[in-house]
């Protein structure tokens, strides 16, 4: 899962980046608010931390550009503002769901967790897939009730095609949605990815669809 | 009191201005009517004279006789107040019936060429006027001393009766101008009612500023309270964007700070999150009382209590979308609050809010005109609280139930502005079970 953090104080935006990374988010950082509207407009993020006193440009004008360019995905406002007449602005702005600083830390990535999740149509913090499941809040993936370890760029992977479970993914939207805007697309690291996953998971979960990408089912369902 | 009234100032100074012109035009009136009358009256003494005469003529042993009577038959009553007499050096020769034995009171004036009038006493004290002349008749060589006189008492009646009707009538035209001027007054003054009424609207929120068309005189007096009312409103708008810029810039610092020491272990971090957590506390509550003491001060302000309403029934849906929470906005249109939009909008927000944390699934808010005030009503269906406990809640920092996130310092700032505006809050029991918030606040007059 792939998050846009729009903060311009340096330390909170590190701060956010370490507890999303340590999630097993990719992080992307914008410090003001024409860059963050640029990122948001241009890769495919699926959630957004966005402050409001932002320079340049600000929060509620950045969201509302985004939404009446049809970017739908989830972002949550992250801002000191905190009377109702600026939350009822926000949220008519666009935003899905308003925290208030200071805040803790925790809280914001159960709501962000939360927001991905009702985004992609999952009510609860557990997904699962035939005998996977996987816990998004705590990072435990077990199948058949054994638990496995994966690597964070594993996981990553493996909490995307969960949450899109049962639809074709390309390996394009992988990329865009595993790595941040640094990485460089050109190498196939997701079929080194895919393979190691299909080893520690046994049977085949992930499917290969020919000339389209890579689809997460129940063994034996679909083939 | 008197003295300070508009109206008063003008009817004294115009009274005072309108008494004199009247009484100088009176004097004026009545003294050329005088005069006329007595020219008028020295014109008849005067033609009696002459006619007295051409008809004088001296007898054989050149004593002066009326050759005919001179025609004024009051001349032959006595003491008619009418007579002639015809002297010479001081002697009466001839005299009119109506002198009887009493003779006129001649000057001594010698070298008399027209006719001299002044005014003597006659018989019985009466005040007469006298005209004379000294004449030499044809075929003597004595110099007679022709008099004639009439009663003046006619003319001070004729001046008197004149004098009385004068007084009637200018007496009656002051009064009509006096009436004339109050009507001036009270229609000149109307403009000063009119503003009078705006700013009373302006005061019970009917209106923003002061509406309407004034005369030039008054109008720059309504264009300064208008600017007066919206420096007011900017000075309010101002302090308060600058609370606001100052819970942002010390609440990122403090996120940073709170976040730090969260992740980090040891005596320090301790220390940091402790105070951090006392910060924090201390910025939310002197920033509540910065902007609650800004409020309910500035004029001419009203909220339309349905749309606040709906806003709040909007952004709380999404706020507590996971829960799935229904929540009604039943506030009638027309409602309105008599204060800052942002104070109702924390005010109720904080309730809804609070319900919603608490509701089951159904949050309500209502709202209903009692008197001069509005009843803001929210109702959950949620487990409800204890009436012992009720009031502990609008203490700061109270929180009854850690586990529900808050700062403990809503309901308390709800109740902090509510009593500023002269309103209050109190909870009591929802139909279904739960809580119920009832917010009573002023209201707009009804328009």
């Amino acid at each position: 899962m792939r998050i846009l953090v729009v903060e311009d104080d340096p330390d909170l935006a590190r701060q956010l980046k370490a507890a999303f990374s340590a999630a097993s988010y990719t992080v992307d950082l914008a410090k003001d608010g024409e860059e963050g509207h640029f990122l948001g407009d241009t890769e495919p993020y699926d959630a957004v931390v966005l402050d409001l006193g932002l320079p340049v440009m600000d929060g509620v004008t950045v969201l509302k550009r985004w939404r009446r360019d049809g970017r739908t995905m989830p972002v949550l406002i992250l801002t000191a503002r905190d009377r109702w007449s600026e939350k009822v602005a926000g949220f008519d702005a666009g935003a899905d769901d308003y925290v208030t600083k200071p805040f803790q830390m925790e809280e914001v990535l159960a709501r962000i967790r939360a927001l991905i999740r009702r985004a992609s149509g999952h009510a609860s913090a557990e997904l699962e897939c035939g005998g996977l499941r996987i816990d998004s809040a705590s990072g435990r993936v077990t199948v058949d009730g054994v638990q496995v370890k994966l690597t964070a760029q594993e996981f990553r992977l493996l909490d995307y095609l969960m949450h899109h479970k049962g639809k074709i993914v390309s390996r394009t939207e992988l990329t865009e949605h595993i790595y941040d805007q640094d990485f460089d697309r050109e190498s196939n690291t997701i079929e080194v990815f895919v393979g190691r996953l299909r080893k520690k998971l046994g049977a085949n979960y992930i499917a290969t669809v020919r000339g389209l990408g890579y689809r997460l089912a129940p063994p034996g369902e679909g083939e | 009191m008197a003295a300070r009234s508009l109206a008063l100032r003008l009817v004294v100074g115009a009274g005072v201005w309108i008494a004199a012109a009247l009484l100088a035009g009176g004097i004026a009136l009545s003294t050329l009517f005088h005069d006329t009358v007595e020219r008028s009256f020295d014109a008849r003494l005067e033609v009696l004279l002459e006619s007295l005469v051409a008809v004088a003529e001296l007898d054989a042993q050149g004593q002066p006789q009326l050759s005919r009577s001179v025609g004024e038959p009051r001349f032959d009553q006595p003491y008619s107040g009418w007579y002639w007499e015809i002297a010479e050096d001081g002697k009466p020769l001839l005299r009119s019936r109506s002198l009887w034995d009493q003779e006129l009171t001649m000057s001594d004036e010698t070298a008399m060429t027209e006719a001299f009038r002044h005014d003597v006493v006659g018989p019985d004290n009466q005040p007469l006027r006298l005209v004379e002349r000294q004449i030499t008749l044809p075929g003597s060589t004595h110099r007679l001393r022709f008099g004639v006189a009439g009663e003046t008492r006619e003319i001070e009646a004729a001046v008197h009766s004149f004098n009385k009707t004068l007084a009637w009538s200018l007496g009656l035209l002051g009064v009509g101008l006096l009436v004339a001027l109050l009507i001036q007054i009270r229609f000149g003054l109307q403009p000063l009612r009119r503003i009078r009424q705006s700013i009373v609207a302006v005061r019970t929120g009917r209106a923003q500023r002061l509406e309407g068309e004034f005369p030039v005189e008054i109008e720059p007096l309504s264009n300064e309270l208008n600017v007066l009312i919206e420096h007011n409103a900017a000075v309010l708008e101002r302090a308060r964007t600058q609370v606001s810029n100052l819970a942002h810039a010390l609440k990122t610092p403090l996120s940073v700070l709170t976040n730090e020491s969260n992740a980090a272990e040891g005596p320090l971090a301790e220390t940091v999150k402790r105070q951090t957590a006392s910060m924090r506390q201390q910025i939310d509550h002197y920033l509540a009382r910065a902007r609650t003491a800004a409020a309910a001060r500035v004029l001419g302000v009203r909220t339309e209590a349905d749309a606040v309403a709906e806003d709040l029934r909007r952004t709380l849906e999404r706020i507590h979308v996971d829960r799935q929470i229904r929540i009604e906005a039943r506030v009638p249109a027309g409602l309105a609050f008599r204060g800052e939009r942002q104070d109702l909008e924390e005010m109720l927000g904080n309730l809804a809010d609070n319900a919603c944390k608490w509701a089951k699934s159904r949050v309500v808010i209502a709202a209903r005109r009692e008197g001069s005030h509005i009843q803001f009503i929210v109702d959950d269906d949620g487990p409800g609280l204890p009436a012992a406990q009720r009031d502990a809640v609008f203490h700061r920092g109270k929180r009854l139930d850690e586990s529900v996130p808050g700062s403990g310092h809503g309901l308390a700032i709800v109740r902090e502005i509510a009593e500023l505006y002269g309103g209050s809050v109190s909870l009591g029991d929802a139909p279904n079970g739960g809580l119920r918030a009832m917010l009573s606040l002023p209201a707009t007059d009804a328009d």
